[in-house]
């Protein structure tokens, strides 16, 4: 089954009276269970494709399904919970409600959704929080401020906020964008962990080591996806140079 | 380059520079107005007094056609720099009748509340002005009308009233409502009717009428004239001595006036906190480009330079409208406030709100200055380190979310804001709680006066009904006819199937003294007439019993320097009698000074100066019952309860007060909705990245909105209780006093707790929700997609 299915995707957006064609009819499918990365230049429209097909921003023609469900067809109120029960965003910016602790920012969408009520509920809440942060190695920053933490424990406790609700999909950002190398290592780590759990992860990045991570390559230009490239699963073990070394050739061909 | 830095930022910050120069507006307004209004209220009652021309001592008297004995005294009397004698006519109910009234057209009876009498314009002392301050003028055929007796009538400009005195009756249109500074205020007991020269002495040609005389006297020695005018014993209707005595008389003015200067100092200290926070969070919004800033090369002095042009300009542009609408703003609030006494406005206006609207743009300024002085502490990369806030994040969270296993996400969120920004909720809270306390302290008093015990602290006894048959006058001289009456009302009653038993209270002016009778002065004695056994509230002793027994207010006790057990002397008629104190009491008319004697103390009835309603009580019958079957029985008397018998005795305060309360609750609830909304705004654009990132991880439109008003709700309930809290320990000190200058010196301040607790905290969380909620209908605009653009 297809997680997502994208048919004729159009943005636009207008800007000082100008038309703005961002995505042009734009198709493609991620299947459930797959890690899909989407590359390409600035300013090529990956994070405006990531907003679309997420229902965080709207589209201007076409249809997008999400396990099956067409997003166009909910009202803000049926887009909120699908976000809070089914969907799991990771951003750049690692942002995090200042006033929380980290673990009060990771069990907050918990909280909110339907399963966050009672007090028998709340408390499988707090164990699987729990049980998320000892998985990605930050249990013991739980109770810190967000300032006091580094990029990558805090990239980390956003992993572990978009997985509290055990989401279906996983959207990612550039996840690794504002991190250094041994962060990022490990972030994508965890985000292969999650992927090979079952969670299909869609993430936007301009880095060949990230993109040599997932399952499947996209490569977006000038709001259209020129072409793909799958790799397989990543288990691991296997080498990512050469996945790498794929990549790079395959994205010159393209033009990148 | 510094200039197109300044004209991007107008530019791209919009709503927090439109939100700052509100701010700076609000700021400007409110300091303008209430500098002005507390330099208009302050000695507002001694301008009234001073341009009216209130003599030093006045003295009522009756004149029956024989030698005017106090003339002669004045005349040529060295201790008196200046005097005047103004003729008047006493009026009844009968002698005026409303032949034409606009509000209530089938209404012809006059209702007068105290003594009333006619005279013409004056000219010297004493002097009355039209509601706007103008002076009063009348032609022939026109009348003037003080505004309580205005509004006791229901009487406007243009109707028609019929003075009869004597044989002569003549309708006169009504041509203005005045301010009367001797007479005008609700508790003095005697009001005036005016009209022109030319009239009044068209009534004063007919001959054999009584005049009521009003001698006004201005000292050259005091104490002489004092001394003097005590010793020769004239029988006069009333005495006042010094100003002093007339502006106590303006307590309830002044306690208008005081609650005026409360919500003017609460206004001041409002744009004060306001701008502080504008400030401080405007520029907390431009740290990160500060940084910036200084990391290209940009010395501290041309950085705040930036910030220092800009807010000049912000401020300059504020101040000016703030000072424009400082006007209409102040004029409303003291007009609406100080509505017995003329105040004088119109000079220093112009002068004060300039220099306050200065005042506003220098504070910015120094703000600004101060809050850039910040720059010189912190290096290029910390300011960009430190995002846009400048804010350093410490653990704030005082609430453990996984702690709360019942509450709601949003709300926890609000609390936990709340606790985690103390000082910026503090701004809200502090004004939400001077808005509870500014409604509450004037409640209090009302509901004091309201209560069903306030008639104790007249030093009277409460009754069923109160009946006015129109006679007081009358029964001061013919005190049988009286007691007719009162056999009469029983005699009705009796035949309706009713017991009831008739009472009355009886003032004498009678000269007394306690050790020297050289220092005899008039007071006004109160005795029970007729009636059942009644007792009264005292404070100390007993009530007298035999006929030489007298109990007195504390208030009296402390001025005479007496106590229970000493002595008072009575002089009438040439004859001395002793009457002994068993007993002390309170009472709020003659501001506090009161004397009851025994009923069965034998007192000349030539004496007699006054005479409250008559009082009946049926036996089996609730208050509102036995008024609704004497106004059946006795159309022709004007039956009241107890609440309509206080505003007679003190004329209409209760409705000055309440139409206060309206205004300060209208006030408050604009205050509350202007701040919160500029608040939530200021807020809501700081906090854009939260509702973002909230939205995107699944919070709908509707909890974010909760979760904003919430706070915002969180912050008026802690205020509003603290506010009852606060105001239960306020009142006594602040109303307390007020009680005590009217002569209720031991009161028990009472607070209808469903108005203070419930009626109205609910309307203000019922208006201040609805703005909150207007505001925080913002969230739907920010666009999820912000939240990747978040520093």
């Amino acid at each position: 089954m297809e997680s997502l299915k994208i048919r004729d995707l159009c943005k636009t957006y207008i800007i000082n009276k100008r038309q703005n064609n961002v995505l042009k009819n734009v198709n493609m499918e991620i299947k459930e269970g797959e890690m899909v990365a989407v590359m390409g230049p600035s300013g090529s429209g990956k994070s405006t494709l990531l907003y679309t097909v997420s229902g965080m921003d709207h589209i201007t023609a076409g249809r997008v399904d999400f396990f099956g469900k067409d997003l166009s067809s909910l009202n803000a109120k049926q887009m909120s919970d699908l976000r809070l029960d089914e969907m799991g965003f990771i951003f750049q910016q690692m942002y995090m409600l200042k006033n929380l602790s980290i673990y009060d920012n990771i069990i907050l969408p918990a909280y909110q959704s339907k399963r966050g009520k009672g007090r028998e509920n709340r408390k499988e809440i707090n164990d699987r929080a729990k049980e998320l942060m000892h998985k990605l190695g930050i249990s013991e920053i739980a109770e810190h401020d967000i300032n006091e933490v580094s990029g990558g424990q805090l990239q980390r406790a956003c992993i572990c906020r978009s997985l509290i609700n055990n989401p279906k999909m996983i959207f990612a950002d550039e996840p690794t964008g504002a991190l250094n190398q041994q962060n990022s290592k490990e972030v994508m780590k965890e985000l292969n962990r999650i992927n090979r759990e079952g969670t299909t992860v869609m993430l936007v990045t301009h880095d060949m080591k990230v993109a040599a991570k997932s399952d499947r390559v996209l490569y977006i230009e000038d709001g259209n996806i020129k072409g793909e490239f799958t790799l397989g699963k990543y288990t691991g073990k296997e080498e990512t140079r050469e996945r790498e070394r794929k990549i790079s050739n395959w994205l010159m061909e393209m033009g990148f | 380059m510094f200039f197109r830095i300044l004209k991007k930022d107008l530019k791209r910050k919009k709503t927090m520079n439109v939100i700052l120069l509100l701010f700076i507006i609000l700021a400007a307004m409110f300091l303008s107005s209430s500098v002005d209004n507390l330099i208009a209220v302050n000695g507002a009652i001694d301008h009234f007094l001073e341009i009216s021309k209130t003599p030093d001592f006045f003295t009522i008297a009756l004149t029956e056609g024989k030698t005017d004995e106090i003339a002669e005294f004045l005349e040529d009397n060295e201790n008196v720099s200046e005097y005047e004698i103004i003729s008047t006519f006493n009026l009844i109910n009968e002698n005026v009748t409303i032949t034409k009234c606009q509000e209530e057209p089938e209404r012809t009876r006059y209702e007068r509340t105290n003594t009333l009498c006619l005279e013409a314009v004056p000219e010297n002392f004493m002097k009355v002005f039209q509601m706007d301050g103008s002076a009063l003028s009348l032609k022939s055929g026109e009348i003037a009308f003080t505004k309580l007796e205005a509004e006791q009538n229901h009487l406007q400009v243009g109707d028609k009233v019929s003075i009869k005195i004597g044989e002569l009756e003549r309708e006169f249109t009504i041509a203005a409502v005045v301010k009367d500074a001797v007479f005008g205020s609700s508790m003095m007991g005697f009001k005036r009717l005016l009209v022109s020269e030319e009239d009044f002495a068209k009534f004063a040609e007919q001959e054999d009428l009584v005049h009521t005389q009003i001698y006004n006297v201005n000292y050259a020695d005091e104490e002489k004239f004092k001394e003097q005018w005590q010793s020769r014993n004239f029988m006069v209707i009333s005495t006042i001595e010094g100003k002093n005595t007339i502006r106590m008389c303006y307590v309830m003015d002044m306690l208008i006036a005081a609650i005026l200067i409360i919500v003017s100092v609460c206004l001041i200290l409002l744009a004060f906190l306001v701008l502080r926070f504008t400030i401080v969070f405007t520029l907390q919004e431009d740290y990160k480009e500060i940084g910036i800033m200084k990391a290209i090369g940009i010395k501290d002095m041309g950085i705040k330079g930036l910030y220092l042009i800009k807010y000049l300009g912000v401020s300059i542009a504020g101040a000016v409208i703030g000072f424009l609408l400082g006007f209409p703003f102040g004029k409303i609030i003291l007009n609406q406030a100080i509505v017995n006494i003329v105040v004088d406005q119109a000079e220093q206006n112009f002068v004060i709100n300039l220099v306050c609207a200065a005042a506003v743009v220098l504070i910015v300024l120094l703000f600004c200055y101060l809050s850039t002085n910040k720059l010189k502490k912190i290096s290029a990369i910390e300011a960009i380190r430190n995002g846009s806030n400048g804010e350093r994040y410490r653990v704030k969270n005082h609430l453990k979310l996984w702690k709360r296993t019942k509450m709601k996400p949003y709300f926890y969120i609000a609390v936990n804001d709340i606790m985690s920004s103390l000082r910026r909720f503090g701004i809200l809270f502090v004004t939400f709680c001077l808005g509870t306390l500014l409604i509450l302290l004037p409640l209090s008093a009302t509901n004091t006066l309201k209560s069903d015990g306030i008639i104790g602290s007249f030093g009277l006894c409460p009754s069923d009904a109160y009946v006015d048959t129109g006679k007081g006058e009358t029964y001061t001289v013919d005190m049988d006819l009286m007691f007719r009456d009162m056999e009469e009302i029983e005699e009705k009653l009796r035949e309706n199937g009713m017991t009831a038993k008739t009472g009355a209270d009886m003032g004498y002016m009678i000269p007394c003294y306690t050790d020297d009778p050289e220092d005899s002065v008039t007071y006004y004695i109160l005795q029970a007439k007729g009636g059942w056994d009644r007792h009264y509230t005292l404070l100390s002793g007993n009530e007298p019993e035999l006929s030489n027994e007298i109990m007195i207010t504390e208030i009296t006790a402390k001025e005479l320097g007496v106590g229970i057990g000493d002595t008072i002397h009575f002089v009438t008629s040439g004859k001395t009698e002793e009457f002994i104190i068993t007993g002390t009491y309170q009472s709020m008319m003659n501001m506090g000074q009161g004397y009851r004697v025994s009923s069965s103390a034998r007192l000349d009835e030539k004496y007699a100066a006054g005479m409250l309603c008559l009082q009946v009580e049926i036996e089996g019958m609730e208050s509102e019952e036995a008024c609704e079957k004497l106004k059946e029985i006795f159309p022709e008397y004007k039956v009241m309860n107890v609440e309509g018998f206080l505003n007679i005795m003190i004329g209409g305060v209760i409705e000055q007060i309440n139409t206060m309360m309206i205004f300060i609750v209208g006030i408050v609830l604009v205050i509350n909705s202007l701040i919160t909304i500029l608040m939530m705004k200021t807020i809501m654009t700081k906090e854009r990245g939260d509702i973002a990132l909230l939205k995107s991880i699944g919070f709908t439109d509707h909890s974010l909105r909760a979760w904003q008003i919430s706070r915002t709700l969180l912050v008026l309930a802690a205020a509003v209780i603290t506010g009852t809290l606060l105001s239960n320990v306020l009142a006594p000190y602040t109303i307390g006093p007020i009680f005590a200058m009217m002569g209720a010196t031991s009161i028990e301040l009472k607070t209808n707790t469903m108005e203070a607790c419930v009626l109205f905290p609910l309307l203000l969380f019922a208006v201040t929700g609805v703005s909150a909620s207007i505001c925080a209908g913002g969230v739907k605009k920010v666009d999820l997609k912000e939240v990747n653009n978040i520093e």
